[in-house]
């Protein structure tokens, strides 16, 4: 054989058997929303570029059992009077073009949110509490009040307005802006692939805008905890949609999906080994207008509490989508509580009791009344309207009395919730940051719902600045016995997700946590870096 | 004839500027604005910084006149769904799927729509009339995303000859072009076959078999011209329909196009990018009228535009 063709066998031959380990692993899953303004979490996060999350390193973020776990942040330590919290930064991150990753790029991040209109503003006063917050973003304070300093490079200090004994979770929303960049080109440097640099796991390569998908690709410059074990996450929103996601799933298209509640049974039958669920961190529940009739009267809150067979409605018309609730925090949740979740029962005899003492023995003289729901896409679509017509004749059934239903606009509804326009509501809330003050203060002094209980409010209070984490705990539960002792709210259903895995993805994030769930893209730093695929 | 045309462009101008009003008009007449529609909103300072700085303090007039100033210099605005482009960049873009994929499905579909009414008509009563029409009404009353998803099922699924969905190799094309193919399919079989059947019964084509002339010639060459006047009437706003994309159909097969912009310019109260569709799509039609009655004239000798000559 001539010795040119030798060498060429010879290199087709290792082509050939070096391919599969050059091939290269992408995972195509669906997540993100089908509009994006700027791929920039800290400009916008209703509006943001799918994966702009993924894309720069947080302070510090959760793992699949929601332990929170140092991410840009090596360590971080609470001063004396528990108003200031000092956070270490890793040595060596950089940007994606060689910049090193700074203390002042997280303050940046920050102080332009207080300033610029952010439209997650409200979390770092409602969650954060840093001092100067709300001065700032109403434009009554100058940006340098707030509580935010850059000791060195590598040394962040916050201070907040109360002791807030979970402020590190409340940073795993935290990411840096990279202020080099800003100072060139401004907040459009989030709107092409070009300009856009990344400090965590991923780079971005290509960015749909017509449907706001992405290619994410590791990146080679981060180098801190976590990173990616793929080369390439494809997130398509295209993909939400079940009845768009499961055939992709079948045609090998995407490397997993969400299912609808009719899609369940088809897709056990088939990927008995692939089915995930997650209990999503949410709760609807009943609430109502404390002041006026006929629930101004404890005992008819109580025996609405009583009158709900959670157990019949999750297994029937909310098969496979919710699962009961008998507290306002959903399980495994920091705080859960199964004692207090355990005392919501079904228990048609009380319930009848409760309204007999409340003076409407079985319904009589009970006015009608006019139960207000929200239009929901979304798990919450699926839900609501089903378990409201469920309730209905629940109601009527144990308690008799007459209930309708109205369905209202979002806006209409929350004027109406917070305006004590309508005296009984379902309403679903979804977490915004793991810690149990989240649930709780909806409900206090005049949140969400315009609740004014003193013997709650003071529970919570204390709880919230409280540093031992077991008193802290033992004092949330307190409050929830107040609001069960009260009948404050008739916790209805957690809702949950289910999806099915490829057998070809693998890795941490592919099993079940501590409790069964796997929450997949909902922690998506965790999952996407701990994926692997075959 | 020239004439003519002037008259319509002028009526044209005039269909534009009220069709702008009251597009205008109602886009802001729905309640709420592009910062209201998230579970916590911005505050009132915030808000009004951020609607000083579209714009849309401004009285509703002012609002119209500068929008429509902008539109006479191709200036479309900036869509706030999209701010690092131009309404005309994201047009651009985001049409190039829609036009591809359903102009290649009213291409397709037309003309087998003319054979499959062409074979009902000339088959009337016959087993081939049966199953056209059956087809033909099928076509126009399954809505699209169930022809969708049975496409998917089928070629995708359980054949699994085809991909499923997405965007932008070829074959990825061919579900989502057969998908749009099926209503310009359904529609032309019936318009051909009653415009044959209708043309066959007149007395010329007696005459012309009288005079011994083939089956054939008769077909093609009389029938046939005389029964396209109806089809040149649907095509061009079919065509136009079609290729500016369905949200249905883009969202089954994960296209990238710009049916859905249709839906979410609405629901985020995106007003250039609003505007700006719907003026386009109301001056497309325009135009297609316009062309459609010129080609009558054309290849009808019967019409006779312009006036009484």
């Amino acid at each position: 054989m001539h010795f040119t063709n030798k060498i060429a066998g010879i290199l087709a031959i290792a082509t050939a058997m070096t391919a599969p380990v050059l091939a290269q692993t992408t995972i195509v899953a669906p997540s993100g929303s089908a509009q994006g303004t700027y791929m920039d979490y800290m400009k916008t996060v209703y509006d943001r570029g799918t994966g702009s999350d993924l894309l720069q390193v947080p302070l510090a973020t959760f793992d699949k059992n929601f332990e929170l776990t140092p991410m840009a942040a090596q360590s971080w330590s609470q001063s004396e009077d528990g108003l200031t919290w000092t956070f270490k930064l890793q040595p060596d991150l950089v940007w994606s073009d060689g910049e090193p990753l700074t203390a002042e790029d997280y303050i940046f991040a920050l102080q332009r949110a207080a300033t610029s209109g952010y439209d997650f503003a409200w979390y770092w006063d409602f969650a954060g509490g840093i001092k100067g917050w709300k001065e700032v973003t109403e434009g009554t304070a100058d940006v340098s009040t707030l509580g935010l300093k850059a000791v060195d490079e590598h040394t962040i200090e916050v201070t907040t307005v109360a002791p807030k004994p979970y402020f590190p979770s409340v940073t795993s929303l935290w990411y840096p802006v990279p202020k080099h960049v800003v100072d060139k080109l401004g907040d459009d440097w989030a709107l092409n692939v070009d300009t856009i640099v990344s400090s965590g796991p991923f780079d971005i390569e290509s960015w749909e805008k017509s449907n706001n998908s992405v290619v994410l690709t590791k990146s080679d410059t981060y180098k801190g905890p976590w990173q990616a074990q793929v080369d390439k996450v494809e997130l398509d929103p295209t993909l939400n949609a079940p009845e768009v996601g499961l055939p992709a799933f079948l045609a090998g298209d995407a490397d997993y999906t969400f299912l609808n509640a009719g899609q369940v049974p088809v897709a056990e039958a088939r990927f008995a080994d692939g089915m995930r669920r997650n209990a999503v961190f949410a709760t609807s529940y009943i609430s109502y207008d404390l002041e006026s009739e006929p629930f101004n009267n404890v005992d008819v809150r109580r025996a609405f509490y009583y009158a709900v067979n959670r157990d019949e409605l999750t297994s029937t018309v909310l098969k496979d989508i919710a699962i009961p609730a008998g507290s306002i925090l959903p399980p495994g949740y920091p705080g859960y509580n199964k004692d207090i979740a355990a005392e919501a029962v079904f228990d048609p005899e009380k319930a009848k009791q409760f309204m007999a003492d409340a003076g409407y023995p079985n319904g009589e003289g009970f006015p009608d009344i006019e139960i207000w729901i929200r239009d929901e896409g979304g798990y919450n679509g699926a839900i609501i309207p089903p378990m409201a017509q469920y309730l209905q004749s629940q109601f009527k059934e144990v308690l008799g009395i007459n209930m309708s239903i109205r369905s209202l606009p979002n806006a209409d509804w929350m004027d109406g919730l917070r305006g004590a326009k309508n005296n009984i509501f379902i309403a679903p809330y979804e977490y915004d940051y793991l810690d149990p003050s989240n649930f709780y203060g909806i409900f206090y002094n005049g949140g969400r719902h315009n609740y004014h209980v003193p013997e709650y409010d003071a529970l919570v209070a204390q709880a919230d600045s409280e540093s031992d984490p077991e008193k802290r705990l033992d004092l949330y539960a307190q409050a929830e016995q107040v609001m069960i002792d009260q009948g404050l709210i008739v916790p209805l259903v957690h809702p949950i997700t289910t999806a099915v895995l490829s057998d070809k993805l693998g890795g941490d994030a592919s099993t079940p946590n501590d409790l069964g769930f796997t929450p997949l893209d909902r922690l998506a730093h965790y999952f996407f870096t701990h994926l692997t695929k075959q | 004839m020239l004439g003519y045309i002037l008259r319509r462009l002028v009526s044209v101008a005039v269909t534009f500027i009220v069709v702008s009003l009251i597009i205008f008009l109602m886009m802001h007449s729905i309640p709420g604005g592009p910062f209201d529609a998230n579970d916590m909103p911005v505050s009132e300072a915030v808000r009004a910084k951020l609607m000083a700085q579209l714009g849309l303090d401004q009285p509703l007039y002012v609002q119209y006149f500068r929008y429509m100033w902008g539109v006479l210099h191709f200036d479309f605005g900036v869509p706030y769904q999209s701010p690092g482009e131009t309404v005309l960049q994201l047009l651009s873009r985001a049409w190039v799927p829609s036009l591809v994929l359903g102009g290649l499905g009213v291409l397709i579909g037309a003309p087998l729509g003319i054979l499959l009414g062409m074979a009902a008509a000339l088959n009337r009563n016959s087993w081939i009339d049966y199953i056209a029409s059956a087809l033909a009404t099928l076509g126009l009353t399954v809505p699209v995303f169930v022809t969708s998803m049975l496409l998917i099922l089928i070629f995708a699924v359980w054949l699994n000859w085809l991909p499923a969905s997405g965007w932008p190799d070829p074959e990825r094309w061919i579900l989502p072009v057969a998908a749009y193919a099926a209503i310009p399919l359904a529609t032309y079989a019936r318009y051909t076959r009653a415009a044959m059947l209708d043309t066959m019964s007149r007395q010329f084509v007696t005459v012309l078999r009288a005079k011994g002339l083939s089956e054939r010639r008769i077909i093609f060459q009389h029938v046939l011209r005389n029964s396209a006047i109806p089809l040149v009437t649907v095509f061009l706003p079919m065509f136009i329909g079609t290729a500016t994309g369905s949200i249905f159909v883009e969202a089954m097969f994960r296209v990238p196009g710009l049916g859905a912009y249709f839906v979410s310019s609405i629901e985020v109260r995106d007003y250039p990018l609003e505007m700006a569709l719907m003026l386009m799509i109301t001056f497309m039609y325009c135009i297609a009228y316009l062309l459609s009655d010129v080609v009558y004239a054309l290849i009808n000798p019967r019409i006779r535009i312009g006036g009484a000559e």
